[in-house]
């Protein structure tokens, strides 16, 4: 499943290719194409049993549409501005959002419901969800394009690190030169990669005192 | 007979009755369009009467009549028919509005009588011709007053507005009234009406705010680019929110030098907001206003809007008073460039304003100009009051042979106490330290022979005797200078970027301005005192990045350097323990907050606000403390900080334990929603094993046994040691 900006005259649209069918690969064609005419779609996933997608508009809105007949199945405005980027949590039953308003939100996959709000100072690039601990990290900064006028000091740019339950900050990891615009976790939670506008890609290991680190409660 | 003639159904100014046709007024010679009815009536007798007798001379086609019937009789007062014209009936009392009284005439005799007369005739012609002249007399002598008649009331007037007072000789000053005054006077009610009492406006304890058990102070924060106001206390952990409204203000908001009003700005006008719940207390009407500024005393409300001025209506500077809400006096102001253009003294006495070679000074309460007239001072190019006494300082730049000057003038005597040349002036710039004890004048000089321009700082000491004035000579470009308040000690920037420097002086009392402390390779480029004196904050403001130097002048070491990235303004709190940097939206778009600082330089809060435009604190009002109180005060410093600090330790422990509290909740919460995800995971389990074929992907290492684990071996480096050398 991919989406298509709306661009050059085309319309933005969802397309969903079944990659069991042969024929779809060699036509390009896709079994469904959703079209989405209002506010076009910034970001989506897959939901957690292929039943659904999840979609991020450049209006705040998330979309549920289902996979099978493209039907809008759920819909919430949370946001306000633009979602940058979507990502589920390793068992997808939650999935957090980013959005250019500097906040990213936590949702429920199968309800929308939403569950957390993370706030910054800055526009939200990508966020992820650690898959062994409730914590979340947030990568941002300024609009690409307005870059020149903030500090360009060295490593000003940071990934925030937010705890899911209380949803204060508890760390910051600076060294990019330039807006961050994408976050992953490690699959084994171990470690965390950011890439930015800078074009590097900073992998990064987490020292133990991470992993022991609580919050007093 | 029609209906439309007769006269008493017409009043003046109607249209001709309808049926008076368009040619028949010429025809008969009757007056057009707006007859008067009398004349009408008159008129159309008289026609009615030339038509009964004069058929042929008549158009056949009017055979109406419009005379009354036989006995008709007027039953319609004069005053209703005539109510216009009978207005300008020479009355009997006509001609008294132009007589004058005069008073305190010499008594003479008939000898000086012709002389009096030529001299009175002389004085007051100039009001207006004179009609008429009594002298009444007595034993032989004028009485000692005299009757003058005008042509027209009007000169009366004149005569009495500027004749009254003249001073003809030491014993003789006239007082002129006009005749009709004296009726007035003395046909006053006997019976006095009690003024209404106006309720009492019970505006609560304006000074609340000062009752703080805590101490606290206020701030108003102007956020979400201007719609939102917000007045916070302010607490050392997070500021306490006490008042929060949209569109407070359309612009932007004002404290009173007193702390006690808060003014907003709207398209029609100013408010004043106070007490407790900050309701409005008064309201100030000026369409478009752009510019506000109180008197100390807070008694006065300046206004300028450049909308109302008219030639007739002065409008453009408005002053007002504000307890009563009363506008005193409007003024003409052709530009708002140098606000404020009144200048008030310290007690709000006087106010005074500099136009072109003239200082106008006016007195309060009356509004009027001091002495009924202005002081012409040629080429003044600029004046401030002494914040510690009626005292005006003004300098006049260079004139032919003249030197510049400065001089400083004692009000309301207009006495001149001290007069400075200055040779080869290009600028002066007046600094008043805080309490008036001393005035830095900054002179900026080209000397004789030279190019360049030097400054030189000229200190007056207000409060010896002659006001002694010292010398200190800079030798590089002046960016900033600051007296420190309450005290004697001014620091200046100086310098080119990047190269500046800082220097502290003291104004010794042996006569001596003693340079303390030079620190260079500063980036700074204003001054803020602690309202208090002694700690400063060096800021690097706008293009400077923000950097922030915390320096305690008592013995002038750095407590702290820091920086908070693009701040725009810097805020003392009055009591000088707290600093506000902050980034104003209005200057720049991005990372809009306030941070508060201690005086020393410790950080202790950053907030954030959307928008963030402009952060305020509430002023106070002056210690009622007597200066041995407050000595007495700092000798038991020692109980009262033992006192405050258990306080803190409480509150601290309080708030960590909130905060425990709200953050174990919210963990349980998320801990429960998590678990029912969990169980719902676990319910799709076979599904998800079902839609992937069988492969369990819950977990990294779900299938180990799929994986195949591979060893390999490659070459990385080759080294070669010597063991031993071959013999």
């Amino acid at each position: 499943m991919f989406s298509t900006d709306k661009q050059m005259g085309y319309q933005c649209l969802v397309s969903f290719f079944d990659l069991r069918d042969p024929t779809q690969i060699e036509s390009s064609e896709p079994y469904m194409k959703i079209p989405c005419n209002e506010s076009k779609i910034t970001s989506a996933v897959w939901g957690p049993l292929g039943e659904f997608i999840i979609a991020g508009h450049e209006n705040g809105e998330l979309n549920q549409f289902s996979a099978k007949s493209g039907e809008v199945l759920l819909n919430v405005k949370e946001h306000t501005k633009q979602i940058n980027d979507i990502q589920t949590s390793k068992d997808m039953t939650m999935f957090i959002t980013a959005s250019k308003d500097n906040t990213a939100k936590l949702f429920d996959s199968t309800t929308f419901e939403h569950q957390k709000s993370f706030r910054t100072e800055r526009p939200v690039n990508s966020a992820a969800l650690s898959p062994i601990f409730d914590h979340v990290v947030l990568g941002g900064g300024q609009e690409a394009m307005d870059v020149t006028t903030t500090s360009t000091r060295i490593g000003k740019f940071e990934a925030r690190f937010f705890h899911l339950g209380v949803e204060e900050e508890f760390g910051r990891i600076k060294g990019h030169f330039g807006p961050i615009n994408s976050v992953a976790f490690h699959p084994d939670g171990k470690s965390y990669s950011s890439g930015g506008e800078d074009g590097y890609v900073r992998i990064h290991n987490f020292d133990p005192q991470y992993f022991e680190f609580e919050f007093e409660a | 007979m029609p209906a439309g003639s007769r006269a008493h159904g017409l009043g003046v100014g109607d249209s001709p009755p309808p049926c008076l046709s368009p040619e028949s007024p010429t025809e008969r010679g009757r007056p057009s369009s707006d007859p008067l009815p009398m004349q009408e009536t008159e008129e159309s007798q008289a026609a009615a009467a030339g038509a009964e007798g004069a058929e042929s001379a008549e158009e056949p086609e009017d055979d109406i009549s419009f005379s009354d019937p036989e006995d008709f009789e007027d039953d319609i007062s004069e005053e209703e028919l005539l109510g216009d014209v009978l207005k300008d009936q020479p009355q009997e009392a006509d001609g008294i509005d132009s007589v004058i009284v005069v008073d305190n005439v010499p008594q003479v005799g008939p000898d000086r009588l012709e002389k009096l007369k030529n001299v009175i005739h002389k004085i007051f012609s100039k009001f207006g011709k004179i009609t008429n002249e009594f002298y009444p007399e007595e034993d032989g002598k004028t009485k000692g007053y005299i009757f003058l008649e005008y042509m027209s009331p009007a000169h009366a007037v004149d005569a009495v507005k500027n004749a009254d007072g003249y001073k003809l000789d030491k014993q003789h000053t006239f007082r002129v009234n006009l005749f009709t005054d004296f009726d007035k006077y003395m046909t006053i009610s006997e019976e006095w009406d009690i003024p209404e009492k106006q309720p009492f406006k019970d505006l609560g304890n304006l000074c609340y705010w000062l009752e703080d058990p805590d101490c606290r102070d206020q701030y108003s924060v102007i956020f979400e680019s201007g719609d939102r106001t917000c007045i916070y206390w302010n607490d050392a952990k997070e500021p306490v929110a006490i008042e929060e409204r949209p569109r407070w203000t359309e612009t932007y908001v004002r404290w009173s030098p007193k702390g006690t009003y808060l003014a907003t700005f709207h398209q029609r006008g100013i408010a004043l907001w106070g007490g407790e719940k900050f309701k409005q207390i008064q309201r100030f009407s000026h369409q478009g206003v752009q510019l506000i500024d109180f008197s100390p005393c807070e008694r006065y409300l300046v206004t300028f809007s450049p909308l109302m001025d008219t030639q007739d209506d002065p409008q453009a500077i408005i002053i007002w008073d504000i307890l009563t809400g009363q506008k005193k006096r409007g003024f003409h102001c052709e530009s708002s460039a140098h606000w404020p253009i009144f200048k008030w003294s310290h007690d709000g006495k006087f106010f005074a304003r500099m136009t072109s070679d003239t200082l106008s000074i006016y007195e309060t309460p009356s509004m009027g100009l001091l002495d009924k007239k202005s002081l012409k001072i040629n080429g003044i190019k600029d004046f401030s009051w002494s914040p510690g006494g009626n005292i005006i300082a003004f300098w006049v730049p260079e004139d032919k042979d003249i030197p510049a000057r400065v001089t400083l003038m004692q009000l309301p005597s207009r006495q001149e106490i001290r007069v400075r040349n200055l040779f080869n002036v290009v600028d002066c710039k007046l600094h008043w330290q805080k309490n008036g004890d001393y005035l830095c004048v900054k002179v900026d000089r080209t000397p004789k022979g030279t190019q360049g321009v030097v400054t030189n700082f000229e200190i007056f000491r207000m409060r010896e005797k002659q006001v002694p004035v010292d010398v200190v000579e800079m030798k590089e470009g002046i960016i900033a200078f600051a007296w420190e308040p309450n005290g004697s000690k001014f620091a200046v920037l100086h310098g080119e970027p990047p190269r500046i420097s800082i220097s502290f002086y003291h104004v010794k009392n042996n006569g001596k301005i003693e340079l303390i402390k030079t620190f260079d390779k500063q980036q700074a480029n204003t001054i803020f005192w602690s309202p208090q004196g002694q700690f400063l904050v060096l800021a690097g403001l706008r293009s400077m990045n923000g950097a922030l130097t915390f320096v305690d002048t008592s013995d002038c070491t750095v407590m702290n350097i820091a920086e908070h990235y693009t701040a725009s303004d810097v805020e003392w709190d009055p009591t000088g323990r707290y600093v506000v940097t902050s980034v104003s939206w209005w200057s720049h778009k991005v990372d809009n907050a306030y941070w508060l600082w201690t005086f020393q330089g410790r950080l202790l809060q950053k907030n954030n606000k959307d928008r963030f435009c402009q952060l305020l604190w509430r002023p106070r009002p002056p210690t009622l403390l007597s200066q041995d109180q407050i000595k007495q005060i700092k000798k038991d410093l020692k109980r009262y900080s033992k006192i405050f600090e258990q306080k803190d330790r409480l509150s601290q422990s309080k708030a960590s334990k909130e905060l425990v509290e709200k953050r174990r909740t919210m963990m349980e919460d998320f801990k429960k929603y998590r678990k029912m995800a969990q169980e719902f995971y676990m319910e799709q389990k076979n599904v998800r094993l079902e839609l992937r074929g069988g492969v369990d992907t819950d977990e990294l290492d779900s299938n180990v046994d799929d994986w195949e684990e591979e060893t390999v071996e490659f070459f990385i480096n080759e080294e070669i040691i010597t063991i031993a050398e071959p013999e």
